[in-house]
């Protein structure tokens, strides 16, 4: 029986894929019934799925499967260490539940500092030590002598290459700036001529980055496009 | 000691000066002489306020400042004989508000402070001229001549009550101590005064400075009836009052002529008890001050307000209708119309399904789909594939891959969406595909929900895929979802045996070959992200980028093309922080070529298609745009 149900399970999702697929494509006649329904059932399935998963994966398999298996095994020597390390965890996200009742909700509050510290302390210090310092190392290290090519070919293109990424950063951090020191009362602020010009050139760098971004975008999604055209071929070719 | 009041302002003045200290008007030749404090303060005693008809018997006794008289200009007692006969004339001619005040004054309370010396003279002064004129108290108008707002603000005491009562005590008693004083005769009094005084309950007899106070109650009871009767016709309010009966005495039980209501069940249990028959002890109040000023006048044994606060007035009135301006009214009128709409549902407008907007939409669609769609059914590979020495990066995660010994262990994490899958699983099956040639051990994690699915689903299809093997691939634990976002991928990186200690099909991989040798992610042989998202990439790379460079595990990426720009400079940067970088379709059809994987079975057309017939819909689209711009400029101008 499970056999059957294996065997039929991907030509039956391949049907639902199928509507949905089209279901969704009718966007392009407008807004319709059938899109909108196509979306309701992506979000209340992914939400479904995404609690199954963490009831699965979290609270099965990391928090009881382990106690499970010690006692299981007879080997509770690793109990205690076990419980230290996972109850403060349990502990915090049972308190953290209380922000689910509006009466409750500053109770939970200390834990949501706790999270939210913690994390801000996590971005920061990965930030600062896995780009922050990083980059900049590698942005000086553009023009190094000693890294340059030995062919002369390789040398005019390393060196142009370097001297755009200088200039870009340069004019770009330069169109960031933004504080100007009045010279006298009332006078309007103004940027001087030279930095003016300066700064347009880094807000070019600036619009090609946002170029490169939107076509990135673009084509990740020209290419879903085709994967749904290839599948929706594949699927009337298969039936 | 005795002060010189002053004839022209009637301040009080020592005795020692000429002239006076306020107005210097000469005091020798005439004024007044106040009373001795001594007496002044007896006057304001409330004992002397209980024998007023005692002093009225004293009062034609000629006093001992009698020889003032003669020393009197004759053109002071001139004036003052003129006011005389104008006050007889004219006895309503001074407002009600004057006399009120000096009345007031007359009827200070007695518990007036003594120290208050100057003002006690000013008033007994005033008092005596007034007794004299005979307008102490004007006459009290007639209910047809008082004007209803007047009587409201000034309401005068009742006849027969105890502030009408101690009001006539001081009145009379201040005239009979001035007359006293006084070196001239007494004036005659009004005909409404001895009206008043005939129809008041006080009888004026008796000694003024007896010792003891006597209760007022016998004063009242004291009222002869045949003296009421002998007096003129009085005005209609005194008549009313003065023909009130005294209440009756506990010893005379009166007659009630309302017959007593015969409450109903449910309001007598709801009346209290203690007011029909109080258990508590009454508290004696016999020794509490009386109250003579407010509306709690003659009460015992409750705080008395001071006069001066206590002036019961009609209070003010305050039109309830705004005033607006008709430019307010209108924003009014605007606002309510404005909630108005809000409250009323409105359905949808029914847009027309054929319009130039979707018809433009639908000829934008079929351009760019037809071509795709035709490469696709064809099954075109006209289009050559992209070179992995083209594609920055493709050449460098092929070789870190190869790098890798037989069986090494490799941490793959999937954390990209499936919507993605079109653009990454043909990269992602070729990973595979070479890993699992290599027999390296896969150890699969995800940071998104749907990245376990997707890797069971991909080694699946990868495993079905290899040559020259007969069943699945079995070398690799999919450890499933690190929960936490950055927190849990930092604690995955130091310590991926807490994190995810059992796979999820239970078993306790850490236990067996190759990944009891691992303790933190840098013993891992290589690690491979794929994800779409450039921030899931860059926490990888600050999470666990500086614990893999320093044991010189690589760090390669396989990215979707939005996430690439982002991810290029991790790569391009000396030392490099990703050692290999997968990219997109064309990366991905890129690797295949290194692998031997040359099917592409005309994706790449249509991707070579789609994205030249874009070009050319975004490149006309902005010459229209730009040409009908400067035709409506032109236009503008003529």
């Amino acid at each position: 029986m499970l056999e059957q149900i294996n065997q039929l399970a991907d030509p039956i999702g391949a049907i639902i894929g199928f509507l949905l697929t089209i279901m969704v494509l009718s966007y392009i006649i407008g807004d319709n019934a059938l899109f909108r329904l196509a979306i309701h059932i992506f979000i209340g399935v992914a939400s479904g799925y995404a609690a199954a998963l963490i009831l699965y994966n979290v609270v099965l398999f990391q928090v009881l499967v382990p106690v499970i298996q010690m006692f299981s095994t007879g080997k509770t020597d690793g109990l205690v260490t076990y419980a230290f390390r996972v109850l403060p965890a349990v502990i915090l996200g049972i308190w953290m539940l209380t922000k689910a009742s509006p009466r409750l909700a500053r109770w939970g509050t200390p834990v949501l500092a706790f999270l939210t510290g913690v994390g801000a302390a996590t971005v920061v210090a990965g930030a600062v030590r896995g780009t922050l310092f990083p980059q900049v190392g590698a942005s000086m290290n553009l023009l190094n002598i000693h890294t340059a090519p030995a062919e002369l070919n390789n040398l005019v293109g390393w060196f142009i290459n370097g001297l755009v990424i200088l200039v870009g950063t340069i004019t770009t951090l330069i169109y960031f700036q933004f504080g100007i020191k009045s010279q006298e009362e009332g006078a309007p602020v103004q940027r001087s001529v030279f930095m003016e010009y300066i700064s347009t050139v880094g807000q070019g760098f600036i619009v090609i980055t946002l170029g490169v971004l939107f076509t990135g975008v673009y084509i990740a999604a020209l290419t879903a496009l085709i994967d749904r055209i290839r599948f929706l071929w594949d699927t009337l070719h298969i039936f | 000691m005795t002060d010189v009041i002053c004839p022209l302002c009637g301040k009080p003045n020592p005795p020692d000066l000429d002239e006076c200290m306020y107005c210097q008007a000469p005091l020798k030749t005439g004024g007044f002489i106040a009373p001795p404090e001594s007496e002044s303060e007896l006057s304001s005693s409330p004992s002397t306020s209980n024998k007023p008809g005692e002093a009225e018997q004293k009062a034609p006794e000629p006093s001992a400042s009698s020889d003032l008289e003669q020393s009197i200009p004759d053109w002071l007692k001139q004036t003052e004989a003129d006011f005389l006969d104008l006050s007889e004339v004219k006895p309503e001619e001074p407002s009600p508000a004057e006399l009120s005040g000096q009345f007031d004054s007359l009827l200070s309370p007695p518990s007036t402070p003594p120290s208050s010396k100057e003002n006690a003279i000013d008033d007994d002064w005033l008092a005596s001229l007034l007794d004299e004129a005979g307008v102490g108290k004007p006459e009290p108008p007639s209910l047809q001549e008082q004007a209803p707002e007047e009587a409201l603000k000034e309401p005068e005491p009742e006849p027969g009550s105890e502030m009408y009562e101690e009001g006539a005590n001081l009145a009379v008693e201040g005239s009979t101590e001035e007359e006293q004083l006084s070196p001239t005769q007494p004036a005659e009094k009004p005909d409404w005064l001895k009206n008043l005084e005939a129809s008041s309950t006080i009888k004026l007899e008796g000694d003024l400075f007896s010792g003891e106070p006597e209760p007022i109650e016998p004063a009242v009871n004291e009222i002869p009836e045949e003296k009421a009767q002998d007096q003129t016709p009085l005005p209609d309010w005194i008549a009313k009052t003065g023909s009130i009966e005294p209440p009756p005495s506990p010893q005379e039980p009166a007659e009630s002529p309302i017959a007593p209501a015969e409450l109903p069940n449910w309001l007598e249990a709801l009346r209290p008890t203690e007011t029909v028959s109080p258990s508590a002890p009454v508290e004696d109040l016999s020794g509490a001050d009386i109250v003579t000023a407010g509306p709690l006048v003659g009460l015992r044994g409750v705080i008395s307000a001071h006069p001066s606060a206590i002036r019961p007035q009609k209070p003010p009135t305050y039109s309830i209708k705004l005033r607006v301006t008709d430019e307010q009214q209108a924003r009014v009128e605007m606002m309510k119309e404005l909630l108005a709409n809000e409250e009323k549902p409105t359905p949808l407008a029914s847009r027309p399904i054929i319009t130039s907007r979707n018809i433009f939409r639908l000829i934008v669609a079929v351009v760019l789909l037809l071509p795709m769609v035709w490469m696709i059914i064809s099954g075109s590979q006209q289009a050559s594939t992209p070179q992995p020495g083209n594609i920055p990066g493709v050449v460098d995660f092929t070789q870190q891959i190869q790098k890798l010994p037989s069986g090494a262990p490799v941490l793959m994490a999937f954390d990209y969406e499936a919507g993605f899958s079109g653009e990454l699983n043909i990269a992602v099956t070729n990973v595979l595909i070479q890993l699992m040639n290599k027999s390296a051990y896969l150890t699969l994690v995800a940071t998104t929900p749907t990245g376990p699915a997707l890797a069971e689903s991909l080694i699946k299809n990868a495993s079905s895929s290899l040559v020259g093997t007969s069943g699945a691939y079995s070398n690799y634990a999919d450890l499933g979802y690190v929960p936490g976002g950055t927190m849990g991928l930092l604690g995955l990186a130091k310590s991926p045996r807490s994190i995810l200690p059992y796979s999820l099909e239970s078993d306790n991989v850490w236990e067996g070959a190759p990944l009891n040798a691992i303790a933190s992610i840098k013993d891992f042989s290589a690690v491979i992200v794929l994800t779409n998202d450039p921030d899931t990439a860059r926490i990888w790379i600050e999470q666990a980028g500086p614990l893999l460079q320093e044991a010189g595990t690589p760090l390669l990426m396989v990215t979707s093309s939005q996430a690439e720009p982002l991810i290029r400079p991790y790569f391009e940067a000396k030392p490099a922080q990703v050692q290999g970088l997968i990219a997109g379709l064309a990366g991905g059809l890129a690797y295949g070529r290194t692998v031997g994987n040359l099917q592409q079975n005309g994706i790449w057309d249509a991707f070579s298609v789609g994205v030249t017939v874009s070009f050319l819909i975004i490149l006309i689209g902005s010459i229209a745009g730009v040409v009908s711009k400067m035709l409506a400029a032109s236009k503008k101008e003529n």
